[in-house]
């Protein structure tokens, strides 16, 4: 797992500085029903390709961001800031 | 064994320092050798024909390739085990021993084994010594002793090895005159250029030719232009150049990581130059495994190099020009050349062709080898025609003491392999190359296909301009170009294959003694594929890693199955490239140790240390019963300091909290602190701490030892994408922490403060100065006696620890450790994260049922905790009280009516119920108070009760 992660503050550094994550989804509401509750909190859709997902970058600055990963190929596309895809 | 018979006269191509001699110990005895010898070229200088015995059926074996890239010439080298002889260079002293060969090397007497080979054909293990099921067991051991390459000594010492970490613009592995060429060019645009060559000097293949090429005006011989280039190459500027290292893989990032002797280097580079050269591998005939039978390339190693003849009475079997070239060198070095045997129906237009036969050399054209004879050492070859290999064809016996093969070559493209490139198989060139590269990967050389110094050179200048095009613009037009090459190339070239025969003793993979009729076995049984067929048959599992066999192996598959050899494919090549060390993968051992600010003071105590994760805590300072009795009459003090701290603040602290917590924060109180459990979405249990409220925007949070990184990842990530203004401060290390607590503790704390104790509740927190040190108390009870956390800057540490431990001496003070705490929170029923529960333990099921707020409109794990709370889990974390003399202990196991049903997580002997107590998971069904449950210890069955109030001071009236 040698692949290179480019933190949004601190630029390419070793997978192995940053903890991963998961995958990117969307928390439902608290009133949501059951089966929305055990799909978020069971179910993964663990993507053959271009994966949204969350990093922290633990032996650096201490920021969690999202990349996007191929993982085919562990190329990590680009990385960014949720608050850039969320309003 | 003749003395100086072997040696040549001095050449000047040679790397041997004939003014200073070395001496090593072979098997014991003492052998001469020269510096720049190698442990195989001094044996073989000395008359030594045999290296090593072969894994399966101990055959003797010689030297084959003398690269590296065989496992004839493995021996254990000063201990360790498995080393390429052929590669190690002599040192004064050094102790060789042959491996796996009883008595000796020469007479190894389980060489018996062959005898049986018609009961150990391929797979045999999968067949037969397992009905009944116990002639297994007395085979396997018997086998496994009697198979095997080397052996791990227990006293070994331990190597050290270093890690580098390295970056370059362009990183070129093989320093052959490709890669030398591939560097000047690169370097030319001032990229920062890394050239890396395994052998211990550049120049490659030219370093053992002396065929003349034009080089800078003049015909000169190989190693003469190897040593020029080498001395340009040096020169350069930002070049980096590493010998004696080797590339042993390509992983994802860029990663290329080269080990040379103790060091491990991580290399990332912008482009990769793949100049690795080929190596040459056998044909199959029978016997084709007898020491004297070597590659062509090995012989010219020998020769040129170390100045060493093959032998007296050399044959030469080739299918290619290259096989004429060596015979060549023979005749000018005076060994004598008993025939030279080409599968090519059409004799070489060669002018060097026409030398042998102008020299009355014996030539045989269309013909091959089909066995070679002998028992120790190859005696004579026995050939026969090409076209017809039918049992009855005429065949001719000639003898000799060496034959040099020249019939295939394979390119070293494992790191393109690794690399993501493809390659495919080049009937012209015979052998794959490339067909499709990967970005910023470039390849030139003898790798590519290319057999003549000029296209090799051609080759480098290419890739070296590529790759620099590809550091500076991302993009290059080299691999059109190299295509350009590649047809030039097929043009010339004039090599033919020769067709399996099928035989036994027809050794395919000498690693593992894989004959060409154990290889159709295996298809005739199913395993008809090549991944299967290399599983089954382990061609290609060994030590040469298909180096020698896999190409081979494909072409018999091929034609066992009547399919295409493009179509049968190739097995995937696998990092590491060569064998290397587990330590120098783990490189220096560094073991990051936490100490608290107190931690010298425990020392001067004479504590008792433990490790709790990468903190170090003491453990004991005298015993548990004394301090035991000091914090419940007296006071005792603890180091806390290993407790996770966080600030939590901003605005929407409260809203954090809230969120993250299970019981309300929000409404906290100024000046309060409250317990609270963190859960996920799940209803699982993460963590447990306090909160304390500083301010309307302040909180003091505090997390178990193990879990403050998790718990300020936790916090960070759910804080991200909300739009909060709240800010995390890991303050863990900035302050120091104690816990003094017992009957005294007010009293002792009332004379270091000025604090209003009157005002001060339990669960209460408040700022004061403390000895003078200003400090942050928090009134609470983990261990259930009224006592005080007292939270302070950490440069205060020594300082604080002593005032307190000097104020409470007229007490009867004691400081206690981590011992004497868990058994006074046993005593409590305080559950410990990680101890007393586990992934999937609920805040119900252990008891924590007031701590779960469900009013909260939302925070996490709510969904979750709101089912649970009507569908309850099926144990439950209860207490636990001692019937009779058992001593439970952290793990025990519960037993209910002779079954298993659940375990004991913390045990303690309580001096004040005066037996053992605990806390331990049980069925719900047997959770009550009262429930009669067995345990185990000393495997012995005890009995206990479920207890439900704590075991001390249940009602918590000396907290108040």
């Amino acid at each position: 797992m040698s692949f290179l992660l480019p933190c949004p503050n601190c630029g390419p550094r070793s997978a192995y500085e940053f903890r991963f994550g998961g995958e990117l989804r969307s928390r439902p509401q608290p009133a949501a029903s059951d089966s929305e509750w055990v799909n978020y909190v069971y179910t993964r859709t663990n993507m053959n390709g271009i994966q949204q997902e969350w990093w922290y970058h633990r032996d650096g600055c201490g920021k969690w961001f999202v990349a996007e990963r191929d993982t085919t190929s562990n190329l990590v596309e680009k990385t960014y800031w949720i608050e850039e895809i969320i309003r | 064994m003749s003395g100086k018979g072997n040696r040549l006269s001095p050449q000047a191509s040679q790397q041997l320092n004939h003014s200073r001699s070395v001496t090593f110990y072979f098997e014991g005895r003492p052998v001469h050798a020269l510096e720049g010898d190698t442990v195989a070229s001094a044996l073989l200088a000395g008359g030594r024909r045999i290296l090593s015995r072969s894994f399966k059926y101990h055959r003797p074996r010689g030297l084959l390739c003398s690269s590296g890239d065989c496992p004839n010439c493995l021996m254990e080298i000063d201990g360790k085990p498995n080393q390429r002889s052929c590669r190690a260079p002599v040192q004064e002293g050094m102790r060789v021993l042959s491996q796996h060969a009883w008595p000796s090397l020469d007479h190894d007497v389980f060489r018996v084994i062959e005898l049986f080979d018609r009961f150990l054909p391929i797979g045999f293990y999968y067949k037969t010594l397992h009905k009944p099921r116990l002639l297994w067991k007395i085979a396997e051991p018997i086998i496994r002793r009697l198979a095997g390459l080397g052996r791990v000594r227990d006293d070994a010492s331990p190597a050290e090895y270093q890690h580098r970490y390295e970056h370059a613009d362009v990183l070129i592995v093989g320093g052959g005159p490709a890669g030398m060429e591939a560097a000047r060019q690169a370097s030319a645009t001032g990229a920062a250029v890394f050239l890396i060559e395994c052998e211990p000097e550049l120049g490659g293949h030219l370093r053992f030719e002396t065929r003349t090429h034009k080089h800078e005006g003049k015909d000169r011989p190989g190693y003469e232009i190897a040593r020029l280039m080498a001395s340009a190459t040096t020169a350069l500027p930002n070049v980096r150049i590493l010998v004696g290292a080797t590339v042993f893989g390509s992983y994802e990032g860029s990663l290329v990581p080269v080990l040379q002797d103790q060091t491990l280097i991580h290399v990332r580079a912008k482009s990769l130059v793949v100049a690795t050269g080929c190596h040459q591998y056998p044909p199959v005939f029978r016997n084709n495994d007898l020491p004297g039978v070597m590659l062509s390339r090995a012989a010219l190693r020998l020769i040129n190099l170390y100045g060493i003849r093959p032998g007296k009475r050399v044959a030469i079997m080739t299918t290619n020009d290259e096989g004429y070239f060596t015979a060549l060198e023979c005749l000018r070095k005076g060994i004598e050349i008993v025939a030279v045997v080409d599968a090519r129906s059409t004799p070489s237009a060669l002018p060097e062709a026409a030398e042998l036969r102008a020299a009355d050399l014996p030539l045989f054209t269309g013909m091959t080898i089909r066995e070679a004879l002998g028992s120790k050492a190859v005696s004579a070859i026995k050939i026969g025609s090409v076209a017809d290999d039918s049992e009855s064809s005429k065949s001719v016996t000639i003898g000799c003491d060496a034959v040099l093969l020249s019939t295939a070559w394979q390119a070293n493209a494992s790191l393109l392999l690794q690399s993501g490139c493809q390659l495919g198989l080049d009937r012209v060139l015979g052998q794959p190359v490339p067909v499709r590269m990967s970005p910023g990967v470039l390849v030139a050389g003898e790798v590519l296909g290319l057999r003549s110094l000029k296209e090799i050179l051609r080759s480098g200048r290419l890739a070296g301009q590529g790759a620099a095009q590809w550091v500076y613009l991302k993009t290059n037009s080299w691999w059109d170009e190299v295509q350009e090459l590649l047809v030039d190339a097929r043009a010339k070239s004039t090599s033919c294959g020769i067709a399996p025969t099928g035989q036994s003793k027809n050794f395919v993979c000498i690693c593992e003694d894989v004959t060409e009729k154990d290889l159709y076995q295996g298809v005739e049984e199913g395993f008809d594929d090549i991944e299967t067929l290399k599983r089954y048959s382990t061609v290609s599992m060994g030590p040469c890693q298909g180096r020698m066999c896999s190409r081979t192996s494909t072409e018999i598959c091929g034609h066992a199955t009547a399919m295409d050899l493009g179509a049968v494919g190739t097995t995937t090549a696998r990092p590491p490239i060569v064998p290397v060390p587990l330590g120098a993968l783990a490189g220096p051992e560094f073991h990051p140790v936490k100490q608290t600010a107190m931690h010298y003071q425990h020392l001067k105590s004479n504590a008792q240390m433990m490790n709790m994760g990468v903190w170090k805590r003491p453990f004991l300072y005298t015993s548990v019963s004394e301090e035991y009795e000091a914090v419940r009459k007296y006071a005792g003090l603890i180091d806390v300091s290993t407790l996770g701290k966080l600030v939590v603040e901003g605005k929407d602290a409260p809203n954090l909290l809230d969120k993250i917590y299970t019981h309300w924060m929000s409404n906290l109180p100024l000046g309060r602190a409250r317990y609270g459990v963190i859960c996920d979405d799940s209803g699982t249990l993460l963590d447990d701490g306090t909160v304390a409220r500083l301010a309307s925007d302040r909180f003091y949070v505090s997390t178990s030892t193990g879990n403050i990184d998790f718990v300020e990842q936790w916090m960070k990530w759910w804080i991200a994408g909300t739009g909060w203004c709240v800010h995390i401060l890991n303050m863990t290390a900035g302050l120091a922490a104690m816990n003094l607590a017992g009957p005294k503790s007010r009293e002792i704390l009332a004379g270091l403060t000025d604090l209003d104790f009157s005002s001060f509740p339990y669960m209460g927190c408040r700022e004061a100065t403390v000895a003078g040190v200003p400090a942050l108390l928090l009134r609470v009870g983990f261990v259930g006696e009224t006592g005080w956390e007292i939270h302070f800057p950490a440069e205060f540490g020594e300082y604080m620890w002593d005032a307190l431990l000097e104020a409470g001496k007229p007490f009867n003070i004691k400081p206690f450790g981590v011992e004497t705490q868990r058994l006074l929170r046993l005593e409590k029923k305080h559950i410990i994260v990680g101890q007393d529960t586990d992934a999937l333990s609920n805040p119900y099921d252990v008891g924590l049922k007031w701590v779960v707020k469900l009013d909260k409109p939302d925070f996490i794990g709510r969904h979750a905790l709101q089912k649970m709370q009507d569908q309850p889990g099926q144990n439950r974390l209860v207490g636990l009280r001692c019937l009779d003399d058992g001593r439970p202990d952290d793990g025990s196991a519960v037993v209910i009516d002779g079954q298993l049903a659940g375990r004991v997580t913390s045990a303690r002997y309580s001096p004040h119920l005066n037996t053992y107590i605990g806390l331990a998971w049980v069925p719900a069904g047997h959770a009550n108070p009262g429930s009669r449950i067995g345990f185990r210890a000393n495997g012995k069955l005890h009995s206990a009760i479920v207890i439900e109030k704590p075991f001390y001071d249940p009602e918590g009236e000396r907290l108040k």
